[in-house]
């Protein structure tokens, strides 16, 4: 199983993807986790890339059992693979998030800092041994993709060069390949009702449901991206509209303040010499 | 022949016991460390009338065995949600594990906050707190199987359904994003016209301040005869 890279992330390499052949849909679902849906129909078959998931709904369905009792009232909480968030990180301070990861999975991280004077922040990755991976120093946005180990992964952005400005920052994690997680979150068949027959234009139709779902995916995500990259020019302009208003009061105040001072102060020159003559 | 059977059989049992190992730890989800009166925000930039979903789970830190305990009964979290406008949509207190949700009414940023209600400093002493958070916004909060059970629908139903909604929503946030783009280009627009009427404003407030000055020093040497 290739680990595979999610070509429209970023608004540089957008580019219009095919209409999916067989191997290329099953490698979208591999990623989105949907293919429980073909092995329904070929469950002797391994089609290319798919040779190693024929020995799956054992162990899911016996795993699907599991979770309740092990974790009592965790139930319900099954997060999801792909997850971004927005926070305030204020002067003077660092903070830090865990993402626990399995073996051979792919992790990748992009940031961008939304507001705040200078647009800057320090990243810092570091594997589940303690190893940085990746150290950025005032950088306003980035991108990293690890392959990744059994563990947890720590990242952290550190505002501690600043001492007054809080920043905003955007950060978004994409995990793929995580395994058989995937599977069991989208593996809805336990409870539908009503049976499909096993047809093969049905097949098909279901092959393109899954293909347009991973695209939409797509689309989301990089509205997702084009979200942030608009908020942060919009703070752009607000904090410049502010700074317009700001000094143009500023500037009016100090010019009429300065004419005044220097008229008063070449009067009382005079005046001085005037009274020291009588 | 026994290569081939017991191959694919050990690897699904390193699996299985990898998974059952992580599902032990409960370890796949983003979380991160608190104070005790620490309160972290997080925004989301959300259209109107979507629904957002948020879990969290909490560990507290045992300083004796020097681990994270798999559940703190007892320990609740303060969560507060405000809306664009700053008034406060949600506030309320859950357990050590909760779920909160809410819908948005106007479109913006909105800011969700945790913090623990611990007020026995005892429970604390280790200072950390560990929380596992997932934010689901949207479709993505949809709880299909539920859907799938409440409607009675076929697997096509669910997700021709699934697919709807994905549309739904990213058609929503489009609407939102004219919407901003909208008000960023008067923000620019206004901007520019502030530069150039306090360009040309300044300029004629600096002739006729100098204007004046003249004007005024001279009628004071004047009087003074000295000119």
């Amino acid at each position: 199983m290739s680990v595979c890279r999610r070509r429209g992330r970023h608004l540089e390499f957008l580019q219009t993807p095919d209409f999916p052949v067989n191997h290329e849909a099953s490698r979208e679902e591999t990623r989105s986790g949907d293919n429980s849906t073909s092995r329904l129909f070929q469950p002797g078959i391994s089609p290319a890339g798919m040779g190693d998931k024929i020995w799956l709904p054992f162990p899911v369905l016996l795993l699907a059992a599991l979770p309740p009792v092990l974790l009592p009232g965790a139930a319900g909480f099954t997060p999801s693979l792909d997850s971004d968030f927005t926070f305030t990180l204020p002067a003077g301070q660092k903070e830090c998030f865990y993402q626990p990861m399995p073996l051979k999975a792919s992790l990748e991280i992009e940031y961008q800092v939304l507001d705040g004077a200078g647009l800057d922040i320090d990243f810092h990755l570091a594997s589940p041994e303690g190893k940085t991976l990746v150290f950025e120093q005032r950088k306003s946005d980035g991108v990293h993709t690890v392959e990744t180990e059994v563990g947890d992964y720590m990242f952290c952005f550190d505002n501690t060069f600043s001492t007054i400005s809080e920043k905003v920052i955007f950060f978004e994690l994409i995990l793929d390949n995580m395994g058989e997680q995937a599977q069991e979150q989208e593996d809805w068949k336990k409870y539908i009702t009503g049976t499909d027959m096993l047809d093969m234009k049905l097949e098909d139709i279901l092959e393109s449901i899954n293909s347009i779902k991973s695209r939409l995916s797509k689309s989301g995500h990089i509205q997702t991206l084009l979200r942030a990259f608009e908020a942060r020019d919009r703070n752009i302009q607000e904090s410049n509209f502010d700074r317009v208003n700001f000094w143009s009061m500023v500037n009016l105040v100090v010019m009429v303040v300065v004419s005044a001072i220097q008229v008063y102060m070449l009067k009382s020159l005079f005046e001085d010499k005037r009274k020291s003559r009588t | 022949m026994a290569g081939v059977g017991a191959g694919p059989l050990r690897a699904m049992g390193r699996q299985a016991l990898l998974l059952l190992a992580l599902c032990a730890t409960g370890a796949w989800g983003l979380y991160f460390h608190i104070g005790e009166t620490e309160k972290r925000c997080f925004i989301e930039e959300i259209p109107d009338e979507t629904m957002v979903i948020g879990n969290y789970r909490t560990q507290m830190w045992d300083k004796q065995k020097e681990v994270f305990l798999p559940s703190t009964p007892g320990l609740g979290m303060h969560v507060e949600v405000k809306d664009p406008d700053g008034k406060v949509v949600l506030s309320r207190q859950y357990g050590s594990e909760g779920r909160f949700t809410f819908t948005s009414h106007t479109p913006g940023d909105h800011q969700i906050c945790l913090h623990s209600n611990s007020t026995r400093m005892a429970l604390f002493a280790g200072g950390k707190l560990r929380v596992h958070l997932d934010i689901q916004v949207g479709e993505h909060a949809n709880n299909y199987p539920e859907i799938a059970a409440k409607d009675k629908l076929t697997e096509l139903q669910l997700r021709a359904r699934q697919l709807l909604d994905q549309v739904e929503q990213i058609q929503k946030e489009q609407d939102y994003q004219r919407y901003r783009e909208e008000r960023f280009r008067l923000t620019s627009e206004s901007t520019n016209q502030r530069v150039l009427w306090w360009s040309i404003a300044q300029t004629v407030i600096l002739i006729l301040t100098g204007i004046w000055q003249m004007r005024h020093l001279k009628s004071f040497f004047e009087a003074k005869k000295l000119v």
